[in-house]
């Protein structure tokens, strides 16, 4: 299997990490990864601020570059991003030349824990990690994706990773995107429940799909001091007792 | 004037629905129906009944019980919905009884239409409302109950009632008796 | 009336944060109506299939509103209602003060109807002479503090019962106490004459089927039944939105409503009235006059985004469920009409200057969505919106940025150059104080991912 990878600006600047274990996880399984460097950005920002005419500039340009590709599957190791493609549909309608192409570009893109589960079918992927952890369910994923039992079910394989289903799991953490610099303040307030949840669970980590998320959650665990700490699913699916 | 406001806003529906790109409209299909349970639909009505802190006696002596009712309560002022006191006096009244014209076993509701009796005081403004529904009046669900009220012209007033009369608006904490009835007593006579 | 604006939601905002009264009360709400709810549905095996079909209705009658309207009016009339066609807020409340005018009216109870509330029909009635009382023990309450309903459904949710029981002793005499029942039959003692006297009894209406000509009106307490068999003249208020085609279709939506609102099977009463008494000696109002009002409604059925705004049964469970309602309540919005649906429908029927900042007052969860009885896809209408205000009205350096972000975006070599720019002014940059307010940022990395897989 073919897959090529789409990482995410977020990733690719701010949590490389996240696509080094995709990658690494995703060959552990079987499947030759690519990457076509010419990727930026799913035009997510944008397209969430009210941007269309710029957001379908850049929307163009993804669909034209992984239209490219001969991968059988675009993957990505978030949630949201994913999700942004599945409504290229939307940002095209009515427009009979780029319409077809954004319909064909989001059959094909996956977020990695659907892929690995309902596609691949593997929900053991062979990852040890010691400790006991629990998951956020990131909205995107969760409400436009219904990725809910995928990461539960890779996360049960994990050997020796104790889990712990967390209070509100699938409660909003607050980032939303550009809402969480335009209102911080109710995105703290937000923010606050959920760790709030996290800290009576009394985890060493939180996994999720999303590097937004991970970042919200895990600047306000660091800003309080707190030992918990977050994880993305891939990296956790990378870990193992070998290395 | 009314018809020219009428006309503007009959107008402007029209103007902007013509404006509107073509919808994908979902078929209008009725939901599946959720299987009855098989048992006993007065029995049900009265479990329902009681879930909203009414009280429910199934019985074939329905004069008794209502005597054995009013004796409990202690009630001089009674009002009947055959010959209700007028809308001034009414609200000294202790006691309210009207009968149901039908009743609904899966959310324990009388049906009170005003064809039939003149209910809407009486079941409403004395704390204590008593219904006498015929066994044979009650039905499984809300949809028979509004399939019956069709088959003839829907009269000026009908009532649906399920329980006594309550609020939440305090701290969303449950209060009975607001300014309906405080307790709602329903005589099932299954002699009819 | 100390309303706060929606212009000024993001200050509303930051003082209800400060609020720790507030925030527990709505804590304790939201978390119990959502609850109330989730069990409510989970009660029937159908949900899905009700929702679906509900949503199925509201299309068919917004397609047809003209059509299904003038059928509404042509049996409530037949049946000896008199219907009164409004344009606006102020038309409504022409409308209504002179029919109360003309009969003489002196005492005016109400029922609770967000209508009402939205043309300010207090304002206009009491500036006309009359005395208005609210009913709806949560009405009650926030007429005797002079505040704005901060909920759909439970006008007062702001309050504690605390607060209440302080009111209620300042403004009624209670001798001092915080238990509910208390306060309850205090409200209910210091109402009940009021019906009796009252001139006029106005409500709301919940559904208005087309084929019968019948308003159909639901409540837990017995108020609305007062307000509409008692005094002589009834005037419902309706906004245009609320008819639905058949009489059987209130099957469906008395099954998702009170499920939804109040995570009831049923509420207590529901009235469903018809045209007037057939005979002068029969119970009931003399007369029904019917006002059915527009103010900006007709405008939303333009596209099929904004047209599911007005298939709302008005139930409260977005509210309830929303993360930013749940922080910050509803007189934050500064509107009516609060909370998710609020922050879609207020731009709309008050225009988009009055209220900007409501649309990107979320952080699109989709919550909302999911807890919607009919289905409305809030968060694409909150897009739909920000579509139309951020090219016209966003400020001019976001404009700006995000045409520099798009040719960014568009071009490697710039995109890999703003990495390192990025790098130099993470720390500075307004975006960056906005976020260290409260957390701590991740730096950029020094390697992108891009770099790592030259090095492959």
């Amino acid at each position: 299997m073919k897959v090529s990878l789409f990482v995410t600006c977020l990733v690719d600047q701010m949590w490389t990490s996240i696509g080094v274990s995709s990658v690494e996880v995703l060959r552990r399984v079987g499947c030759e990864v690519e990457f076509d460097k010419r990727q930026t950005c799913c035009a997510q920002p944008a397209f969430n601020t009210g941007y269309l005419d710029e957001a379908r500039l850049v929307a163009r340009r993804f669909i034209s570059i992984f239209e490219e590709s001969k991968a059988d599957a675009i993957v990505s190791p978030s949630g949201s991003c994913t999700a942004m493609v599945h409504h290229y549909p939307q940002l095209f309608a009515g427009d009979s030349k780029w319409l077809p192409r954004a319909q064909a570009i989001a059959a094909k893109t996956h977020e990695l824990s659907s892929f690995l589960v309902r596609v691949l079918k593997k929900e053991d992927v062979g990852a040890s990690w010691n400790g006991r952890l629990t998951w956020h369910d990131a909205c995107h994923g969760l409400r436009d994706l219904n990725i809910k039992s995928e990461p539960r079910a890779l996360i049960r394989n994990v050997r020796g990773a104790e889990f712990v289903e967390l209070e509100h799991a699938d409660s909003c953490c607050g980032f939303g995107g550009t809402f969480s610099v335009k209102y911080p303040e109710i995105s703290v307030a937000i923010l606050d429940q959920k760790i709030d949840a996290i800290e009576r669970a009394g985890v060493q980590a939180v996994v999720s799909g999303d590097a937004s998320c991970l970042m919200q959650i895990g600047g306000r665990l660091s800003r309080k001091g707190s030992k918990v700490r977050v994880m993305h699913l891939a990296e956790l699916l990378n870990e193992s007792s070998q290395q | 004037m009314s018809n020219s406001a009428r006309e503007s806003i009959l107008g402007s529906i029209r103007t902007h629905l013509a404006a509107s790109p073509a919808p994908d409209v979902e078929e209008h299909q009725a939901p599946p129906k959720i299987p009855v349970s098989k048992s006993d639909p007065i029995n049900r009505f009265k479990e329902s009944v009681e879930s909203v802190a009414g009280h429910c006696i199934i019985t074939t002596d329905a004069t008794n019980v209502l005597k054995q009712i009013l004796t409990e309560l202690n009630a001089q002022r009674i009002a009947y919905s055959d010959n209700p006191p007028n809308a001034h006096d009414i609200f000294g009244y202790e006691v309210g009884i009207s009968t149901a014209q039908a009743a609904i076993a899966e959310t324990g509701t009388l049906v009170l239409d005003s064809a039939c009796e003149r209910h809407r005081l009486v079941s409403l403004v004395p704390p204590v409302h008593i219904a006498i529904v015929n066994a044979s009046a009650v039905v499984e669900t809300l949809s028979d109950a509004l399939a019956l009220l069709q088959k003839k012209e829907i009269s000026p007033a009908i009532t649906f009632i399920t329980g006594p009369s309550r609020t939440a608006d305090i701290e969303l904490t449950l209060a009975i008796g607001v300014h309906g009835p405080q307790e709602l007593y329903v005589i099932v006579d299954g002699s009819k | 009336m100390n309303h706060l604006s929606s212009e000024t939601f993001k200050e509303n905002a930051r003082a209800a944060l400060a609020d720790v009264q507030l925030r527990g009360a709505l804590k304790n709400a939201t978390s119990l109506f959502g609850a109330r709810r989730k069990e409510a549905a989970a009660s029937l095996p159908n949900w899905e299939d009700l929702r679906t079909q509900a949503r199925a209705i509201k299309d068919e009658v917004l397609l047809h509103l003209d059509r299904y309207l003038e059928e509404f009016v042509r049996n409530a009339e037949s049946r000896g209602a008199t219907v009164h066609w409004a344009r606006d807020a102020a038309e409504a409340n022409t409308i209504i003060c002179g029919l109360a005018k003309e009969r003489n009216a002196r005492i005016v109870v109400k029922s609770k109807s967000m209508t009402t509330e939205e043309t300010h029909l207090n304002d206009a009635l009491e500036a006309a002479g009359m005395q208005v009382i609210e009913t709806d023990l949560g009405e009650y309450i926030i007429q005797l503090a002079h505040e704005p309903p901060s909920h759909i459904i439970a006008p007062a949710i702001h309050k504690t019962r605390q607060q209440i029981g302080e009111l209620f002793t300042a403004e009624l005499g209670m001798p001092p106490t915080d238990n509910v029942d208390q306060m309850t039959s205090t409200a209910r003692a210091k109402l009940r004459d009021r019906f009796a006297a009252a001139d006029v009894g106005i409500s709301g209406v919940n559904f208005a089927v087309a084929e019968t000509g019948t308003i159909v009106i639901v409540e837990n307490e017995g108020n609305i039944r007062l307000t509409t068999s008692l005094p002589r003249l009834h005037i419902a208020v309706m906004g245009i939105e609320k008819v639905i085609p058949r009489f059987t279709d209130l099957d469906v939506f008395l099954k998702l409503l009170p499920r939804s609102g109040t995570g009831q099977r049923l509420t207590t009463y529901q009235s469903f009235i018809t045209g007037t008494k057939r005979a002068p000696t029969d119970e009931g109002p003399d007369e029904l006059h019917i006002v059915l009002l527009d103010n900006g409604r007709s405008r939303m059925l333009a596209h099929p985004v904004t047209r599911q705004s007005l298939a709302c049964i008005r139930c409260g469970a977005c509210l309830n469920a929303c993360p930013v309602y749940q922080q910050v309540g509803g007189h934050a919005y500064g509107s009516v009409y609060p909370g998710p649906i609020g922050a879609v429908i207020t731009p709309q029927l008050m225009g988009i200057q009055k209220a900007a900042q409501l649309p990107y007052a979320s952080s699109l969860c989709g919550a909302c969505r999911e807890v919607c009885p009919v289905k409305i896809d809030i968060p694409r209408l909150l897009l739909h919106l920000r579509g139309e205000i951020s090219p016209r009205k966003g400020s001019r350096a976001e404009r700006v940025a995000f045409k520099m972000w798009a040719r960014v975006m568009t071009s490697p070599s710039l995109y890999k150059l703003s990495s390192v720019a990025g790098r130099i002014l993470q720390r500075v940059t307004p975006i960056s104080r906005a976020w260290t307010n409260g957390r701590d940022l991740r730096p950029i990395e020094s390697k992108s991912f891009h770099d790592l897989w030259s090095n492959e």
